[in-house]
């Protein structure tokens, strides 16, 4: 791994840098399940004995920001993709706090020179502190 | 009226099948709903001109909700299933107002865990897939 990389693992690497809480409207989250095409009525019907948010409606929220204050900016970022682990169902009706910290930092070298990646995750928890799930968000910066 | 079977047990799993085909809703109208919803207000998730100014196809789809369809697309197949993980690679720009074919496939199988792996391809009329990822889930023995 390059030194410069390494470096700025060691530095950012699971620090906590952003905590935000969030109103998980069951209105919202009907309408979002609805609009992806979910067909299961635990994500639509608020009545549902195990009435739920669809698993990646937690991808659709953001912290007040995605990197650390005195992270270097190496170039233009741009959003490579998002995943989700879901460990227990988030409830309508809940407010959630969501922690963010760099989960990962690495690069891949093409022909149009290094590529580095950094995966900003967002944990989120219920108000009894239970960890609901991990919402990644994997940015690739091209360097200038 | 053909009857789509749906899988309510991990036993009804097999390896190398191919979920049933799923075309996602990618209507202007429906990603103009969506992306209000969320609180994004880009012109690019509103409008075809306005996105094309920005040096896009047209109106792109929210990578949030393409990964919503892969799930719908889960439990269309399986309406038991409990999404465990899910990572999606936004490859290229799906555009609203063209159709979009998912496609989904069991790569593996852990009757122990409980859990199914399945690969997932967002694809344009060209056959270009713009979206892609693995999702792991969760069926009752």
């Amino acid at each position: 791994m390059d030194a410069d990389i390494e470096e700025l693992r060691e530095k950012f690497l699971d620090q906590a840098f952003d905590e935000k809480t969030f109103y998980v409207d069951p209105a919202v989250t009907i309408e979002y399940a609805r609009l992806c095409g979910e067909t299961a009525g635990r994500f639509l019907d608020k009545d549902h004995p195990d009435f739920q948010a669809p698993p990646t409606y937690l991808a659709s929220l953001s912290g007040r920001r995605s990197l650390p204050i005195d992270f270097p900016r190496f170039g233009i970022g741009m959003d490579a993709g998002k995943g989700v682990e879901c460990l227990n169902p988030v409830r309508p009706g809940s407010t959630l706090t969501g922690r963010t910290h760099l989960h990962d930092i690495y690069t891949k070298t093409g022909r149009s020179g290094r590529m580095v990646f950094v995966v900003s995750r967002l944990e989120f928890f219920d108000e009894g502190g239970l960890h609901l799930a991990n919402s990644d968000s994997r940015s690739v910066i091209r360097e200038k | 009226m053909a009857t789509r079977i749906t899988i309510s047990k991990i036993e009804d799993v097999e390896f190398g099948a191919n979920l049933p085909a799923f075309e996602p809703d990618t209507s202007l109208a429906i990603v103009k709903t969506f992306a209000t919803l969320i609180g994004w207000d880009g012109a690019r998730f509103r409008d075809h001109e306005a996105a094309r100014k920005e040096g896009l196809a047209g109106a792109m789809v929210p990578g949030v909700l393409s990964q919503g369809y892969l799930v719908a697309m889960i439990h269309q197949w399986a309406p038991v299933a409990e999404i465990k993980t899910i990572d999606t690679v936004f490859r290229a720009p799906v555009i609203a107002d063209e159709p979009h074919f998912i496609t989904g496939v069991v790569t593996d199988i852990n009757e122990d865990e409980g859990l199914v792996e399945i690969d997932l391809t967002v694809a344009n009329e060209k056959g270009e897939t713009r979206v892609f990822g693995t999702a792991s889930v969760s069926l009752p023995a």
